[in-house]
């Protein structure tokens, strides 16, 4: 799903990016004629040089076909990567449709000068060279893809397929369009411009060359800089192709492992789609039927873990990771050994056996004074200053507090006759 | 009083502001349907005359650091978080993963150790409130006269020998002791195997080929997932936890159930089954567990597929007529049991499943993993299995699991080898996303499984995706989580030569450099050989061409001035070709002289393409010197060399005498 997502989105960037240079050119010319034609003509002309390249290479493939089957997968390749070039549908699964497509509505971008005629007849030249001279390691080192095709389970509904590939023959057509009536007025505005210049014909002759020059050009992404057509071949040669692998496989090709694995099975989308209607998932199927599932379990009473379930606990403990992936995770591991303070934070944590203590006997300590201290006197004094002490002390418990007054209980009565002779 | 009052008072209002809001409706009629959708609401919230006070709500001690720790997303570029306190400590390798995180453990149970061995000296209670996992747990028995409570300590404290003796001493006494004591005796004996356990603190120490041999090779399965298991004893006759079971009176379910399992963990499968005859003949019920551990055993003591299949039906059928639920851990072992019955297997994995459904138990990941492993076996051809793994992704994506058997962690292993073998990345993905579901991330079992998981996914993304793809899912796995081997490495190198990204070889250099792959000799070579074979942009051949002498450097000082890599003829001539192809003869011309000190021989088409670097700078010299380097090698092609520069360089008379010279050696030395 995300596959076939991310292809979709990426054949819409393709038309977006096809559509982008007419509108822009739509509205320039609307605002600011002259200036369109002086310098904008760019984008329109690369796409337009882009065509003629798609069909030189198809045509060398028509040649080829018969002459150097070899080559096959080059070529189809190449002719993939002239494809990605026009930015118009890379990264589609069904290149080929797409392709022969796009072939057919190529001859309506028929390259209007005669200029250009010649220059694809040397570019077809070079092109041959250069396909000639190419590395065939394409073919040595294969790597096997099966075909990218959205699975079953998804349900590839051929719709939008169809209707994003008629989008895109829609919007060649556009193009090629706009390319044929803009072209006059492209013409036009070059003789408007060159009208205002002193020498005028020649102004004239020279801009509308440039404009040529700037069609020849290919865009600023691609790094071949000169006219020559086999420079931007050589270049589609390395085969940057973002994510169109599979594509570069004709259907007719029978696949093969390198390694071994035999025959992969040709999932056609036709097959995908007859296997959805007539398999269920064996997740649905029959069920053994030894068990009642409503049946009650007479079980026997636990008796805690046995040393079995522990040993259980901790196989898959073992066996499974662990360990913290961040500090929190670590605290929780701490919280759960019982060596870090609990959340959410309770200010009498730990101290769950003087929950049920009142404050009184915290606070109020003379009542374990009564009795068995003297009245008044010295000791009396210094039993006060203590459970006043006491009295303040949060960290003792009233436990620890009597304690510590029957400490002074069991002294003082110790030191009674010393007391005595005191006269205290 | 007040609160009669309260509820007047609220009355009074409710009944006012409906009777404003019939004014505003009659004096508005429709004025503004704005103000008509606001005024028609407002009954809605004064007429909840109940306020319902929700309960209070009791959060778990780890609500709050659950909640924080999910906000916390994995950084790609950071190390494992183990690792984080000292930098300087940051894994770069594999190896170093395993000694860092491995030390990390052994300090713990060092200081545990410590603890428990000398615990007089750890009394002191620092911690308040108190914290039991700090204090040195007591592994002494404290109770010394022969009593039944001393007996319950040393099976608590798992010392079988002691508890043996002092049961022995107790019934020679006439002491009885009562059945559950006896019962907890016997699971303690059964589970040791009538050994004293060895000592728990030993840090787990696994080696990768016992893993990886027991994940692969589907025969050696039996042997166990431990090595601990793999070195125990065997089950015998007549051991102690079979003669205490013997003095029993009266044996119960519990008695039995100890002793069976018992006999199945130790391997003693025929008299597992015998004892449970005897259970049956002494009119008691088996329980849950001694029906898994039967399961497990079945495969093991019949032959033939169907028969094992038939004792599997069978066991079950007599847990349902014993109404005994069978529950998880049952089904895993019925689907672990059809891992061994080959045929039989792939036709009942499916119904066994629907059976779980039925019975309202959610299969775990391991009961997912063994469906995979019965139609997928390792290394068997793939054929005919018609996309069961799409079929088990469909019913586990996007659920989180939580670990309940030991071999939940088998799956994501297993998956991946699955897509792997059938080249799938779509299920990888799907895989992977399932990983990063939930805790899921935890049942991809500890580092070396992780490490088997990343490197089959990796393995397929170098396969089956392009460059760009494959370097972001690099980027983000390495080295964070992964650390690609060697073999690794050579695919991703591959995959840059297949897609022709050859520019992004230094950088891939430098992090082989890191991951410790530097002195690999054949990755080297491989690197080398791809770096040599074709002429790129004057940038990308610049960095070509530092990456190629650090290689060299690589070679020249190795680990305690021993050299890990040697020098072939191959690997010097595509430095040399790397360095030509740069311009950097100066090096070139270092290199070559390497041929020399190695004793290797550098081809003629080497030489022939450095005399044409050589004429584009004119060096007549650095020519006449190349002529002499080659026939110093006795190359048969010297004279073709000589006649090169005879012709195509302006020589002095010196330099031709020295020619003509070597001419003839050539000659005569052909």
């Amino acid at each position: 799903m995300y596959k076939r997502l991310l292809n979709i989105h990426q054949v819409r960037n393709g038309l977006i990016h096809t559509r982008l240079p007419s509108t822009k050119c739509k509205e320039k010319e609307r605002f600011a004629p002259v200036i369109w034609a002086m310098g904008r003509a760019r984008p329109l002309g690369t796409s337009s040089i882009f065509f003629s390249e798609n069909k030189e290479s198809s045509t060398s493939l028509s040649e080829d076909n018969a002459k150097r089957p070899e080559e096959n997968e080059a070529n189809a390749e190449v002719n993939n990567d002239g494809q990605k070039n026009t930015k118009i549908n890379e990264g589609n699964n069904i290149s080929n449709a797409m392709l022969t497509s796009q072939l057919e509505t190529e001859p309506v971008v028929k390259p209007e000068d005669s200029k250009k005629l010649d220059k694809t007849k040397t570019g077809k030249e070079s092109l041959l060279e250069l396909l000639g001279a190419m590395k065939v390691d394409v073919t040595t080192i294969r790597k096997v893809r099966p075909p990218k095709i959205p699975r079953i389970s998804e349900r590839p509904d051929p719709k939008p397929m169809e209707s994003v590939q008629s989008m895109f023959q829609h919007a060649t057509a556009e193009v090629s369009q706009q390319r044929e009536t803009l072209n006059p007025t492209l013409v036009a505005a070059a003789s408007a411009a060159a009208s205002t210049l002193p020498n005028s014909r020649q102004a004239e002759s020279e801009l509308l060359q440039q404009l040529r020059k700037h069609e020849a050009i290919p865009d600023t992404q691609r790094r071949a800089d000169g006219q020559n057509i086999g420079d931007i071949i050589a270049d589609m040669k390395v085969g940057k192709k973002q994510n169109a692998r599979s594509n570069a496989r004709p259907g007719s090709q029978i696949r093969f492992d390198d390694d071994g694995q035999g025959y992969t099975r040709d999932r056609g989308i036709t097959g995908e789609l007859d296997a959805v209607r007539t398999r269920k998932s064996p997740f649905t199927s029959k069920r053994l039927n030894i068990f009642n599932a409503g049946a009650e379990q007479d079980s026997l009473s636990v008796l805690g873990p046995t040393l079995w379930d522990i040993n259980l606990a901790n196989q898959i403990v073992q066996a499974t990771n662990q360990t913290p992936r961040n500090g929190f995770e670590e605290m929780i591991q701490w919280t759960k050994e019982g060596k870090l303070w609990q959340y959410p934070i309770n200010n009498e944590a730990g101290l769950e056996d003087e929950a049920s203590v009142p404050f009184h006997e915290h606070v109020f300590l003379d009542k374990h004074l009564d009795g068995s201290f003297p009245r008044q006197g010295p000791v009396r004094h210094f039993m006060e200053l203590v459970i006043t002490g006491l009295a303040k002390n949060h960290h003792l418990t009233v436990q620890q507090k009597q304690e510590h007054i029957a400490w002074f209980r069991d002294y003082f009565q110790q030191k009674d006759n010393v007391l005595k002779e005191a006269e205290a | 009083m007040a609160s009669s009052c309260s509820r007047a008072l609220r009355h009074h209002a409710c009944k006012s502001s409906r009777i404003l809001r019939i004014h505003l409706q009659n004096s508005w009629p429709n004025r503004s349907f704005a103000l008509n959708s606001a005024a028609d609401q407002q009954p809605a919230v004064s007429s909840l005359e109940e306020i319902v006070i929700p309960k209070k709500k009791t959060w778990s001690k780890e609500a709050v650091l659950q909640a924080l720790a999910s906000t916390v997303n994995r950084d790609p570029t950071a190390s494992d978080y183990r690792f984080q306190d000292d930098p300087y400590l940051a894994p770069k390798t594999a190896l170093e993963f395993k000694l860092f995180s491995l030390s990390q453990e052994a300090g713990r149970n060092a200081a545990k150790y410590f603890i428990n061995k000398y615990p007089n000296y750890f009394q002191k209670d620092y911690a308040h409130p108190h914290i039991p996992c700090l204090m040195p747990e007591t592994l002494e028995a404290q109770i010394e006269e022969a009593s039944e409570a001393a007996l319950a300590e040393r099976v608590q404290l798992r010392k079988v020998k002691a508890a043996v003796d002092l049961y022995d001493q107790l019934l020679q006494a006439g002491t009885t002791v009562s059945l559950d004591v006896t019962n907890e005796l016997l699971e303690l004996i059964c589970f040791y195997g009538d050994c004293d356990p060895a000592q728990e603190n030993v840090p787990e120490q696994r080696t990768e080929e016992t893993e990886d041999v027991q994940e692969e090779a589907q025969a050696k399965k039996a042997r166990g997932a431990k090595p601990s298991d793999a070195l125990r004893t065997p089950w015998k006759e007549n051991n102690n936890a079979e003669r205490i079971f013997a003095l029993l009176s009266e044996p119960n379910t519990r008695s039995y159930s100890a002793l069976i399992r018992g006999m199945v963990k130790y391997g003693a499968y025929s008299r597992a089954f015998s004892t449970y005859t005897d259970l049956l003949n002494s009119r008691l019920t088996a329980d849950v567990h001694i029906f898994t551990a039967l399961i497990a055993a079945a495969p093991d003591v019949q032959e033939k597929y169907n028969e094992k299949w038939d004792l599997i039906v069978d066991l079950l059928k007599q847990m349902a007529e014993q109404k005994v639920k069978p529950d998880l851990l049952t089904f895993n072992a019925v689907l672990k049991a059809l891992r061994r019955c080959g045929s039989v297997g792939k036709s009942q994995a499916f119904p066994v499943m629907r059976e779980m459904k039925a019975l309202n138990i959610d299969p775990c990941l391991a009961s997912y993993g063994h469906v995979l492993s019965i139609f997928y076996k390792a290394g068997a051809p793939v054929q005919g299995q018609k996309d069961i793994l799409q079929e088990v992704m469909n019913e586990v994506s996007g659920k989180s699991f939580t670990p309940q058997d030991p071999d939940d962690a088998q799956f994501f292993i297993t998956a991946m080898r699955i897509c792997l073998d059938t080249k799938d990345i779509e299920q990888a993905y799907r895989v992977h996303e399932l990983l990063g579901v939930g805790d899921n991330w935890r049942l991809v079992g500890d580092y070396v499984k992780q490490n088997i998981y990343y490197a089959r996914f990796f393995s397929l993304l170098c396969l089956m995706e392009s460059v760009d793809v494959m370097m972001k899912w690099y980027r983000d796995l390495v080295p964070s989580v992964y650390y690609p081997s060697s073999n690794v490495m050579t695919d991703l190198l591959r995959a840059l030569d297949t897609d022709n990204r050859l520019e992004l070889i230094p950088q891939i250099w430098k992090d082989i450099k890191t991951l410790g792959h530097g002195n690999r000799q054949k990755l080297v070579e491989d690197l080398l050989a791809l770096m040599a074979r074709e002429t790129h942009t004057p940038q990308v051949q610049d960095s070509l061409a530092d990456c190629a002498l650090d290689i060299r450097s690589l070679y020249s000082t190795g680990d305690r001035g021993k050299a890990l890599m040697s020098w072939t003829a191959g690997s010097l001539s595509d430095v040399i070709s790397v360095l030509l192809a740069a311009h950097r003869r100066a090096h070139a011309w270092e290199t070559l002289k390497l041929f020399k000190t190695h004793n290797r021989v550098p081809s003629v088409d080497l030489l022939n393409r450095f005399l044409t670097c050589v004429k584009d700078s004119g060096d007549v010299d650095e020519a006449v010197e190349l002529v002499k380097m080659s026939a110093g090698f006795c190359l048969p092609d010297t004279h073709t060399l000589i006649q090169r520069i005879q012709q195509e360089f302006e020589l002095s008379p010196q330099h031709r005498s020295i020619l003509s010279d070597l001419e003839i050696q050539s000659f005569s030395s052909d």
